[in-house]
């Protein structure tokens, strides 16, 4: 069972929990050095589908403590037609035991030029109105996201412009 | 004729042979680039009556020279393209700059606030020729790793700043994505760092520390100078089956380099072609740099 | 008994050769129209028997080509000959109709020299494959009521079109057969490499020698290319319908990239016809319809045309139609029956269509809202 949730992991290949030494040591701890931790290492999907490990970069008390304590929210199912996640699009995540929404802020997937690309699949959570849930995004954002976001807002009665309102920053 | 070339040269030094050996992707010689520069004007020198282009433009002007695959070559497609780009160099200053060399890109970006963004990143990857080449940008801002593809020829592309001109001891930077964050960290307010001029272009023998596994990719494979702790995450399995899949006779393969490469005298006449026009345009920048650095000091008084 | 035998023989041969009826039997089979090869399909290399020729005798058959063709000359990019004798075509026909969207005009050969980007004016990066139109001369003119393919067309469509023979690069006919040669002759075109037959409406019709440029063509309208694809041989299914093959592992022996399956059994116990099946990739004749030319270099005679898309590999030929597309269709008229006026020596070469961006231009930028 521990092993396939470890292969779980991996396959959800998000490196962002990597670079956070707490969560890898929490979730790796119980195999062994970090040289020697038994995870398969082929190379990591990097898209958006169901059960991919998402990394939360807003300042919500939910995505806070869930990224704290690593365990990071897993989407449960991509709102668009293809079941894979684009930049903008709408995701239901499982975080701490609750369904949550969110927005992808950021991907690892390879991008079109002159857009960024993540070293970490990132999601700012939001309700059901579109408003989200922290106060802060504390990450970079892209600035397509704005031309995207405005147009699912016309389209879909949410307003996910709020989404962009509580962005520090845009590359 | 240049293969007989190569042999010759090959059986009088086997390093020599190296050094003229002019790529296309510039694998085997970017790190002898430095080398070879000084060396090739000696070389060429009492040889040729008068070197009519200086022999560093192949590293300086890499997509100048098209795709060595023979099937896709055409002579005519190649001049257009090479027009064009020179018309799109006519517009735009296209410094020269290298893998390892920190630049900042303002390009128009039509869903930006102010219409255009600027991203400041050390360059990891230089590919492709014509006006197809690339290069990809990373830093990491705000503890978070970003990496952006441009298009040297895209016309949306307002401005290329070198800030800070030197290599690195690898042909591609990817292991940076592996590597702790600080060492892909540049500020963006970073002040263009001046290199005087003629001097030759420092290599930075930077060592990056890796994150332990699991990587992108497996480097310890790939024979990487600019990493520093490898060894310290590899295990025997994996010293083995990185030296099963080394190809140490690759290198004695003329065949393959020569398949691989744009012949020299293609060069030569490739660059003789462009060489007038890239030269001006060198001048002209120059010229406005000077008088940008005579300006700058009324402003400060 | 020989002798009835003898007499029965002569009465036969009699009857033969009075009645001359011919057999009846299986006349059906028989009466199938022939496919024809055209005219012009015929041996074109000639055996090279060099050495029984001297040097004198060689420079005095140079001597007789650059006498009747011109000099080796460099138009246009392509290596060929100065034919300027054969320019007496140059003036404008007084042209009778005016073009309808109805008219089939010629086309041209082109090669294709390689792809790259172009962008547009609103930044967004569009792939362009440039095609060289390489030498192009009308051979000759067939009129509709002369005209007869090898496969007749529906009735409607009877003696409605003619057809145009173009060749394309000019070469030196001492290495041609006589009989290649022979096609040429009446155009006074020096022989080509290539032949290609285009049909056209009689409107369109081109006198014998008249030289074809890109201007045939103008830079926004739509063309169909047609080219033989890239040839790959004998291919199995994962290349050549993109199966996905089967796993590397799991206990698969002997069949990673097999078919599988192909079919039920039962009443339908075989293989239907049209099941993807290993067999010879490419190599076939593809039509490209509807690509926009997006720039025309009229110095090099080069156009530009949308997407990566055409058939054939790089420098192979391909031919060059107005698209037939409806929607497509050019809504003004199009150089009829061709370009004749030359570019005036002032002109730029390239000429580009509004939407995309020229190199000289400055960059681009976005205006604040």
């Amino acid at each position: 069972m521990a092993q396939i949730l470890l292969r779980n992991f991996t396959r959800a290949g998000n490196a962002a929990l990597l670079t956070k030494g707490t969560s890898c040591s929490s979730i790796t701890g119980t195999s062994a050095e970090p040289g020697s931790c038994q995870l398969h290492t082929t190379p990591a999907c990097c898209e958006i589908r169901k059960l991919a490990r998402l990394r939360v970069v807003d300042n919500s008390d939910l995505g806070k403590r869930a990224m704290a304590e690593g365990r990071p929210p897993r989407c449960i199912h991509v709102y668009n037609k293809r079941g894979v996640g684009l930049i903008g699009d709408k995701v239901l995540v499982a975080i701490k035991g609750q369904m949550k929404k969110g927005i992808l802020v950021g991907l690892k997937q390879k991008q079109r030029i002159k857009q960024p690309q993540f070293d970490s699949n990132n999601l700012v959570l939001i309700d059901d109105n579109g408003s989200p849930l922290g106060t802060r995004i504390h990450v970079p954002i892209p600035t397509v996201l704005r031309t995207i976001l405005k147009e699912k807002t016309l389209a879909k009665g949410a307003d996910y412009t709020k989404v962009l309102a509580i962005a520090s920053r845009y590359v | 004729m240049n293969i007989n070339v190569r042999i010759l040269t090959k059986s009088v030094s086997q390093q020599y042979a190296f050094k003229r050996i002019v790529t296309f992707s510039t694998k085997p010689t970017q790190q002898a680039a430095v080398a070879a520069v000084p060396q090739q004007q000696e070389v060429t020198g009492p040889s040729v009556r008068k070197p009519i282009v200086p022999a560093h433009y192949r590293f300086v002007y890499p997509e100048f020279l098209p795709d060595p695959k023979i099937e896709w070559r055409n002579a005519i497609r190649e001049k257009l393209e090479r027009l064009d780009m020179l018309d799109r160099r006519r517009q735009i200053e296209l410094p020269e700059f290298y893998v390892g060399s920190i630049l900042a890109v303002t390009s128009s970006d039509p869903h930006a606030a102010g219409k255009t963004s600027r991203f400041v990143g050390i360059c990891i990857h230089r590919e492709r020729c014509g006006l197809r080449a690339r290069f990809i940008l990373r830093n990491v801002i705000d503890h978070q790793g970003i990496e952006v593809v441009y298009e040297l020829y895209d016309p949306t592309i307002q401005k290329v700043e070198v800030l800070r001109l030197e290599k690195r001891l690898d042909d591609s930077l990817f292991y940076l994505r592996d590597a702790l964050p600080e060492f892909s960290t540049f500020d963006e307010n970073m002040e263009a760092e001046p290199l005087e001029e003629g001097a030759p272009v420092p290599i930075n023998d930077i060592k990056v520390v890796l994150r332990p596994r699991p990587w992108l990719e497996r480097w310890e494979r790939q024979n990487l100078l600019g990493v520093a702790n490898i060894e310290q995450y590899i295990k025997d399995k994996h010293r083995k089956s990185a030296e099963k899949v080394q190809k140490p006779w690759e290198k004695f393969d003329l065949m393959k380099q020569y398949r691989a490469t744009i012949p020299e005298e293609e060069q030569k006449e490739i660059f003789a072609e462009v060489h007038t026009e890239l030269h001006t345009l060198e001048l002209q920048r120059k010229r406005n740099k000077r008088k940008r650095t005579f300006v700058k000091p009324k402003h400060l008084a | 008994m020989l002798r009835t035998v003898l007499s029965d023989l002569a009465r036969l041969r009699l009857n033969g050769f009075v009645c001359s009826v011919t057999q009846v039997r299986e006349k059906g089979h028989l009466n199938r129209p022939r496919l024809r090869n055209p005219y012009w399909f015929m041996r074109k290399q000639r055996s090279q028997t060099d050495d029984q020729v001297t040097g004198e005798n060689r420079s005095f058959i140079k001597e007789v080509i650059h006498d009747t063709y011109g000099t080796p000359a460099l138009i246009k990019g392509v290596q060929t000959y100065e034919q300027k004798q054969l320019i007496k075509t140059n003036e404008v026909p007084v042209s009778t109709e005016p073009w309808t969207p109805a008219v089939r005009r010629c086309g041209l050969i082109a090669r294709k020299i390689g792809q790259y980007p172009l962008w547009l004016k609103n930044g967004e990066r569009i792939r362009t494959t440039l095609l060289q139109v390489v030498d192009n001369h009308v051979i000759k003119y067939t009129p509709p009521e002369e005209y007869k393919p090898t496969q007749r067309p529906n009735v409607h469509n009877l003696n409605r079109y003619g057809c145009i023979l173009v060749g394309a690069e000019s070469t030196n006919p001492a290495q041609l057969t006589k009989e290649y040669c022979g096609i040429f002759r009446d155009s006074g075109v020096m022989p080509t490499k290539n032949l290609a037959r285009f049909i056209v409406s009689p409107q369109a019709a081109l006198a014998p020698g008249t030289p074809l440029n890109v201007g045939h063509f103008r830079v926004g309208e739509f063309v169909d290319v047609r080219g033989k694809t890239v040839y790959h041989g004998f291919q199995g299914v994962v290349k050549r319908h993109g199966f996905k093959g089967m796993p590397a592992s799991h206990g698969v022996t002997k069949t990673h990239r097999r078919p599988g399956n192909i079919g039920g059994g039962g009443e339908k116990g075989r293989v239907w016809p049209g099941t993807k099946l290993p067999g010879h990739m490419g190599n076939r004749w593809r039509i490209t319809k509807g690509l926009r030319i997006w720039r025309i270099n009229t110095k090099y005679n080069v156009m530009w045309v949308q997407g990566s898309a055409v058939p054939g590999s790089t420098n192979g030929l391909v031919y060059i139609y107005d698209t037939i597309l409806p929607l497509r269709k050019p809504q003004v008229a199009p150089p009829m029956p061709t370009l004749y006026e030359q570019p005036e020596d002032d002109a730029p070469d390239d000429i580009w269509y509004e939407q995309v961006h020229n190199f000289k231009d400055e960059s681009i930028t976005y205006k604040p809202e």
